[in-house]
């Protein structure tokens, strides 16, 4: 998958997880401090994540995944690249 | 760059005084600390403007939310952060950016997780710095202040607490909020109320500091887990207690018994970190308190009632057993009862009932009503020979507790004396009890509670005009010598110091030592003897053998030359047989002294307090009963002198039982000694000298034999 589409829907997933305007969301927008995350819904955005790429992800690193940016490059790594 | 004490207080100040608050990391969720911290602030009236900085709410509790603290238009003087820990950084600096220089940050996940939690706390104050913010926390409750002219209840903790005189600082959280539910129901107010966390900035020390400065606060109560720096600690305690006349009442928790598992000498094994702290606190005036109701009880007489000017106390009570309760209890506190005046003792007669005791304790019987305590006690606070006075009600079917409470209070307003009471019981006295409480009148449940406050505050009073104690400088003492010994054996890899060794820097600090020799032939061993003056005593020198005594390689009381020689051949033949490898240097030759008392004197580095000097009586008194007392150096000559009269046995030393009294005062001596040589060798880890052997008045004592190892 392309790094450009796994961005694309890595940011759908965040506007509705995080109820924002995707238009808001940018590589560094971090989870917590600009999107205003807790630990509830960011245990809710790694869950979207993995139905949205059907992809099992490791708990712990995901939790010191912290931008959007981090996400897409995170993800990146559990599928087939090109 | 670290700011200067100035600054601090300065920073302080806008943490306790904002006109402007930012609260990072609001939510809309009630229930959550990030809402129930901003919404404290709002509900419980701050008087100054609150700003909710909330990634992704327009508003919180109707109040306008701002994405970034950059987006707020007005000046910002203290943020308070609610953000995880993982994005705390990010919010500080763009307090940095926004000039704001004070914040607290409450959110937990830093140096108390250990592991990358130190490091977002070293980052985060890297950050602050940076910008010059002084912060409290992280990992806190938060800050309340109850001063009407800010009212800041910048915490989540359930209520605001009323106003009153005391500050109290905790480096728990959670304690914090159990002391303000205990306070609330015993209607005491606080000044400042203060969790500082981690004290990864603000420390518990600068919290003291400015609260010595403010004119709300006039006792200070402080929960500490640990003290990082010691010293300087006892030297800020002691500036609040002296300088601002003002309490300083500390509940230190965490008793470990580690460091004294660990060490290798007497003092090592006595001077746990529990007992040195103990001793510092004492020494730096400081009212050491086990649990927070004790703390409180003292607390409540410091700050509601006159300091009392001596230990002579009138007890009032309708009830004969608690008056001798009390009266135990008084005792037991080194309280004395009054003897009241022939004029006392008249308006007694005449006031009370016939049957009435005038005689202290003062019983105004069973059925006293409020007329009859009012006499007795405005008679009592008015007699010059009484310092204070404690008053004791049962509640009996005509009791008038209420009126009876009331009158207690309006007689201890007429005089500048303390008036502490104690209405036993819990369900019938529940009202007058809350009304003493609320006209500022220390209530305790029991007459000991009472009299244990009575004490506290005694000993404040005791410590707030103690004169400074600065060390004797000592001009006969050779530095250079000691430091020279102690480097030898240093670059020789050696941590135990031989017995000339640590001889020789006892000598060099003055210390009485005897005269000594190292024999190293038969020959030799008569010569050193007969030079050193009989008798002696003779002990094989080797680092190899730890137990000279059990092998036969120490003899006492040798008397000539003849019994010299044979010695030195005995020692090492034994020695030799016990320990076949051994290196033995020679056989070490000393003056015996027979008669006098022996002492222990002694030196431990605590980590947090440095260099602690330790006193007690020798043999089974240090072995078994402990009876030993420690100071933190430098001990100047009123604190020798205490710490010596202080130990259970020092009877021994006094003159008792027909006994020659013995000479004391070179024991003083030698404590300030050894606390100069403390003071100067900071290689010596611990420090033995184990007997001091004292002798009767005017003789000195010696110094017979002495252990000193070194750091690693």
């Amino acid at each position: 998958m392309q790094k450009a589409e796994i961005q694309q829907r890595v940011e759908k997933v965040v506007a509705q997880v995080l109820k924002v305007d995707p238009k808001d969301l940018k590589p560094e927008s971090n989870f917590a401090f600009d999107l205003g995350a807790d630990s509830m819904s960011s245990v809710a955005l790694v869950a979207a994540f993995e139905e949205e790429f059907d992809v099992e992800m490791e708990e712990d690193r995901a939790r010191e995944v912290q931008t959007v940016g981090e996400a897409v490059e995170f993800i990146a790594q559990y599928l087939p690249k090109n | 760059m670290s700011l200067t004490s100035e600054e601090r207080i300065r920073d302080l100040e806008q943490i306790f005084y904002p006109t402007s608050v930012a609260v990072l990391g609001a939510t809309k969720i009630p229930g959550t600390v990030p809402f129930d911290i901003f919404y404290n602030i709002l509900k419980d009236g701050f008087q100054g403007t609150i700003f909710p900085v909330s990634p992704n709410a327009k508003s919180i509790a109707g109040v306008r939310a701002y994405k970034y603290v950059l987006d707020v238009p007005d000046p910002v003087d203290l943020a308070i952060i609610v953000f995880q820990s993982s994005v705390v950084h990010l919010a500080l600096e763009q307090c940095g950016q926004k000039g704001i220089k004070a914040a607290i940050i409450i959110s937990a996940g830093f140096k108390e997780v250990g592991g990358a939690g130190l490091e977002r706390e070293q980052q985060m104050k890297e950050i602050a710095d940076k910008y010059g913010i002084s912060f409290i926390g992280p990992n806190c409750l938060g800050v309340i202040n109850t001063d009407p002219s800010s009212h800041l209840n910048a915490s989540f903790a359930r209520k605001m607490p009323q106003e009153g005189s005391i500050g109290f600082l905790s480096q728990s959280g959670a304690l914090c909020t159990a002391v303000l539910d205990y306070a609330q129901a015993k209607h005491i107010g606080f000044s400042k109320f203060v969790s500082f966390g981690n004290k990864a900035d603000i420390s518990d020390i600068d919290l003291m500091s400015y609260l010595r400065d403010d004119p709300k606060t006039k006792v200070i109560l402080v929960y500490l887990e640990e003290i990082s720096d010691g010293r300087a600690f006892m030297n800020a305690a002691r500036d609040i207690i002296t300088r601002a006349g003002k309490p300083v009442l500390v509940i230190k928790s965490g008793r470990t018994k580690e460091g004294a598992a660990a060490a290798a000498s007497h003092t090592g094994s006595l001077a746990g970190s529990d007992e040195v702290t103990d001793a510092a606190l004492s020494q730096a005036g400081v009212i050491r308190c086990t649990t927070i109701e004790e703390m409180f009880n003292i607390a409540i007489a410091l700050a509601y009632q006159p300091i009392p000017r001596g230990k002579r106390i009138a007890i009032v009570t309708n009830a004969g057993g608690p008056g001798v309760l009390a009266t135990d209890a008084a005792i037991a506190n080194n309280l004395v009862l009054a003897q009241f005046s022939d004029e006392t003792r008249e308006i007694f007669k005449k006031s009370l009932p016939s049957t009435a005791n005038i005689k202290n304790p003062v019983d105004v019987i069973g059925d006293a009503r409020a007329d009859r305590y009012r006499v007795a006690l405005a008679s009592a606070l008015k007699d010059p020979a009484v310092d204070g006075t404690l008053v004791i009600l049962t509640p009996q079917s005509m009791t008038d507790i209420d009126n009876i409470a009331e009158e207690v209070a309006n007689v201890a307003d007429q005089y500048d004396k303390p008036l502490y009471a104690s209405f036993m019981g819990e369900a019938d006295v529940a009202s007058g009890i809350s009304i003493l409480q609320r006209r500022s009148i220390p209530h305790y449940i029991l007459p000991e509670s009472m009299c244990r406050a009575y004490a506290g505050s005694l000993f404040f009073k005791k410590q707030r005009t103690a004169p400074p104690d600065p060390p004797r400088r000592f001009d006969n003492i050779h530095p250079a010598e000691a430091a020279r010994i102690i480097g030898e054996a240093a670059s020789a890899g050696r941590r135990y110091l031989r017995e000339e060794e640590a001889i020789g820097i006892l000598k060099a600090y003055g210390l009485p030592v005897l005269p000594f020799g190292v024999a190293t032939s038969s020959d030799e061993a008569q010569r050193m003897a007969k030079q050193v003056g009989f008798p002696v005593v003779m002990k094989v020198s080797s680092e190899d053998i730890v137990h000279k005594f059990d092998v036969g390689g120490v003899l006492v009381g040798i008397r000539d030359t003849q019994q010299a020689s044979e010695g030195f051949d005995r020692i090492m033949a034994a020695c030799k047989r016990a320990n076949p490898g051994a290196m033995i240097r020679g056989v070490y030759v000393q003056k015996m002294v027979t008669g006098g008392e022996e002492v222990i004197l002694g030196v431990k580095r605590d980590p947090s307090f440095g260099p602690v000097i330790m006193f007690g009586l020798g043999g089974i008194f240090v072995e078994i009963f402990k009876d030993v007392r420690f100071r933190i150096a430098p001990v100047g000559p009123d604190n020798a002198a205490e710490m010596i009269r202080e130990i259970r046995a020092f009877r021994m030393l006094a003159g008792a039982r027909g006994k020659a009294r013995r000479d004391v005062s070179s024991i003083e001596e030698c404590i300030q000694r050894l606390s100069a040589l403390a003071l100067d060798c900071p290689q010596i880890a611990e420090l033995d000298i184990n007997p001091l052997i004292v002798r009767d008045e005017g003789q000195g004592s010696f110094v017979a034999d002495a252990r000193i190892l070194l750091h690693h």
